[in-house]
């Protein structure tokens, strides 16, 4: 095995570990902790893939904004913040559900392009290009969906609303 | 230049989307609820990084990653709109448990 692919079993392992922490402690800001563990991972399996813009994206919306706005909604939402969850059980009938979401794609699996493929590093200004550009409406649409959801966001929480 | 299988991307992809939907179909807290939303979530934006070194190098037009960076802002979005929800649920039901709030059963 070459180092990108000792690197991505690594980061992979930890991912998959760290997602299924995240879901199985008791503890609501332990939960936090890892799924921060997780978005960092991902940043790195970016950084991996070439696409080192998106890696800093992930740790700056992900790691950095996401947590702290859950963590926040952990704080304001207890009043003790190590509360412990009164966690649900690990029902059978969704464990087989997502179990056999998992089979069925893993039988894609013939499918897909044998061999390695090589990543193409990808420009940064291409992709500001694409993101920025005169003829591309990416940026522009999601200035216009943040904007409803901060509105909408703001209608839900204001004083005095019943 | 980095090469790597499509094998190991596509089985990591559909864990993290097996893990969230199991998250979803299980958990009852408003704030993991999000959590398990965001590991799916997180689940599409790796393959959409992962095949755009699929495709050939358009310098203009839809990449894999424009796409991707899109849709990290997408998930921001949700996660701040989630956020004033759980407030509103919180101030209004003193709860954030999702199996209490049933005004909409019929």
């Amino acid at each position: 095995m070459s180092l990108p692919e000792v690197a991505f079993a690594l980061l992979a392992a930890i991912a998959v570990v760290t997602a299924i922490a995240s879901l199985l402690v008791r503890e609501l800001v332990h939960t936090i902790l890892w799924i921060a563990v997780f978005f960092v991972d991902l940043a790195a399996v970016y950084f991996l893939l070439d696409a080192p813009f998106l890696g800093v994206l992930q740790l700056g919306v992900y790691a950095g904004a996401v947590t702290i706005l859950l963590l926040f909604g952990v704080m304001v939402t207890r009043k003790r913040i190590f509360s412990r969850e009164a966690a649900t059980g690990i029902g059978p009938v969704p464990t087989v559900l997502a179990v056999l979401t998992v089979i069925f794609l893993a039988t894609t699996f013939g499918e897909l392009p044998s061999g390695e493929v090589a990543i193409r590093s990808y420009d940064p200004s291409t992709l500001s290009v694409n993101l920025f550009g005169p003829n591309s409406p990416w940026l522009l649409l999601l200035g216009l969906i943040m904007l409803a959801a901060v509105s909408g966001a703001i209608y839900l929480v204001r004083e005095g609303r019943e | 230049m980095t090469s790597l299988e499509p094998t190991g991307f596509v089985a990591l992809s559909g864990a993290l989307l097996g893990i969230g939907l199991f998250g979803i179909l299980t958990r009852r807290n408003f704030v993991l609820l999000l959590i398990s939303i965001e590991i799916a979530t997180n689940a599409a934006i790796l393959n959409f990084v992962y095949f755009a070194a699929f495709a050939p190098s358009a310098p203009l037009g839809i990449s894999g990653q424009s796409i991707a960076v899109v849709l990290v802002g997408f998930a921001a979005t949700e996660v701040a709109v989630g956020l004033a929800i759980v407030l509103a649920l919180n101030r209004a039901k003193g709860t954030i448990n999702v199996g209490e709030v049933t005004e909409l059963r019929l």
